[in-house]
């Protein structure tokens, strides 16, 4: 096989200083205003009335006792899921017990669900607004600019990725353009983002978009359109099926195990 | 894996394993940064500055393991090498840096080996 020779291309080196550099600093510095816009933009945790507050807080404390059953003696259990069990069937800590059994409301038409997606519209907004902006600011100022090598080579498929705008056929694919420098700048700055704001921040779209993919398990527990009464009498039959035992069963044999070792 | 059971009678604190791995997963973003400053000064190119990459953060992995984890492991009574008293898997503290820092690591070999070599 024959040896390529190694492509070189002379570059101004004032290309850095008004190309790389500002493409560099912009990213972060809008990395740093997303996180803070994100942060002033977060909307209050709505304060609910006492029964809404009343039934969430029964469901939660009929899990956690579910849960944390083997820390409670078994007459202290008992008694737990016996209140619990005839609250829950009873409908005792129902908002409006006189809706029980009726299909739920349709959840558009409550404005507190709407809340919810006006928030996570404001979130997405916050990511896509700026992105957009850099990326035509990007094509209309610096397009067609030739900055850098990458330090790995790649196959030719990379080449209409990386090299968009310059209209080189024989380049080699490892030289890349202001564009390309800017999806790099968004795939790896979480270090920096890190660095600057803290392991909380709400810089990163990468980590954002992964956490709307997971799981929302938790979110949507009292989320509109989930019937509380099934909640209730589901979580009255999980309490039934639970058999009780202690932590604290057989802890003298433990103990005796333990000082023997 | 202990049993539930086991688990019961000795907990694992949800809030400290989120800390250690949050911990763990700062410093293997910043070391990744660091290893690619390091790479492109030297120039390194293609297969040598993944090599790079990769010793360096089994390195890291390791110093990880010997200075903070392993004195209290091994006095607990864990066998060598092995995390389980402050992480969840084995995974996380081993590879979990190669997978994190890996964006970090190309970002900034690239802009110091442009700056540099280029």
């Amino acid at each position: 096989m024959a040896q390529v020779p190694v492509q070189t291309i002379h570059r101004d080196p004032q290309l850095f200083y008004w190309i790389l550099f500002p493409i560099t600093i912009v990213m972060i510095l809008t990395g740093v205003l997303r996180h803070y816009a994100t942060v002033l933009m977060a909307s209050a945790p709505k304060k609910q009335d006492q029964k809404t507050t009343r039934e969430q807080r029964a469901l939660i404390h009929g899990i956690n006792v579910r849960g944390n059953f083997h820390v409670l003696s078994r007459p202290s259990f008992e008694t737990r899921r016996d209140a619990l069990t005839t609250a829950y069937e009873s409908g005792a800590y129902l908002k409006d017990p006189e809706n029980r059994g009726q299909p739920p409301p349709n959840p558009m038409s409550d404005p507190s669900a709407m809340e919810g997606m006006m928030g996570m519209m404001k979130n997405q907004m916050a990511m896509i607004v700026p992105n957009t902006l850099i990326m035509s600011w990007i094509n209309a100022f610096f397009s067609g600019y030739v900055i850098m090598k990458l330090p790995f080579p790649l196959t030719i498929k990379f080449k209409s990725m990386l090299q968009a705008g310059v209209a080189t056929r024989d380049m080699d694919p490892r030289w890349m353009s202001s564009i390309s420098w800017y999806f790099l700048c968004i795939f790896g700055l979480q270090a920096v983002f890190n660095f600057l704001l803290g392991s909380e921040n709400a810089a990163n779209q990468m980590a954002q978009q992964m956490n709307q993919m997971g799981p929302q398990g938790g979110a949507n527990m009292f989320g509109p359109g989930v019937d509380p009464n099934k909640q209730f009498l589901a979580e009255a039959e999980n309490l039934a099926v639970i058999e009780h035992y202690s932590v604290l069963d057989g802890v003298e044999q433990r103990l005796l195990e333990g000082i023997k070792a | 894996m202990p049993s539930e059971r086991e688990l019961q009678i000795s907990p694992v604190v949800q809030e400290s394993l989120v800390h250690n791995t949050r911990t763990l997963y700062n410093l293997q973003s910043l070391t990744a940064s660091l290893f690619g400053v390091s790479a492109g000064i030297l120039g390194l190119e293609s297969y040598a500055g993944f090599l790079f990459y990769l010793v360096f953060s089994l390195l890291a992995a390791t110093l990880v393991y010997a200075l903070r984890v392993a004195p209290t492991s091994l006095a607990a009574g864990k066998p060598l090498l092995d995390t389980s008293r402050y992480f969840r898997g084995a995974y996380d503290v081993w590879a979990g840096g190669l997978m994190n820092g890996f964006a970090g690591f190309v970002l900034t070999w690239t802009l110091f080996y442009g700056l540099v070599r280029a």
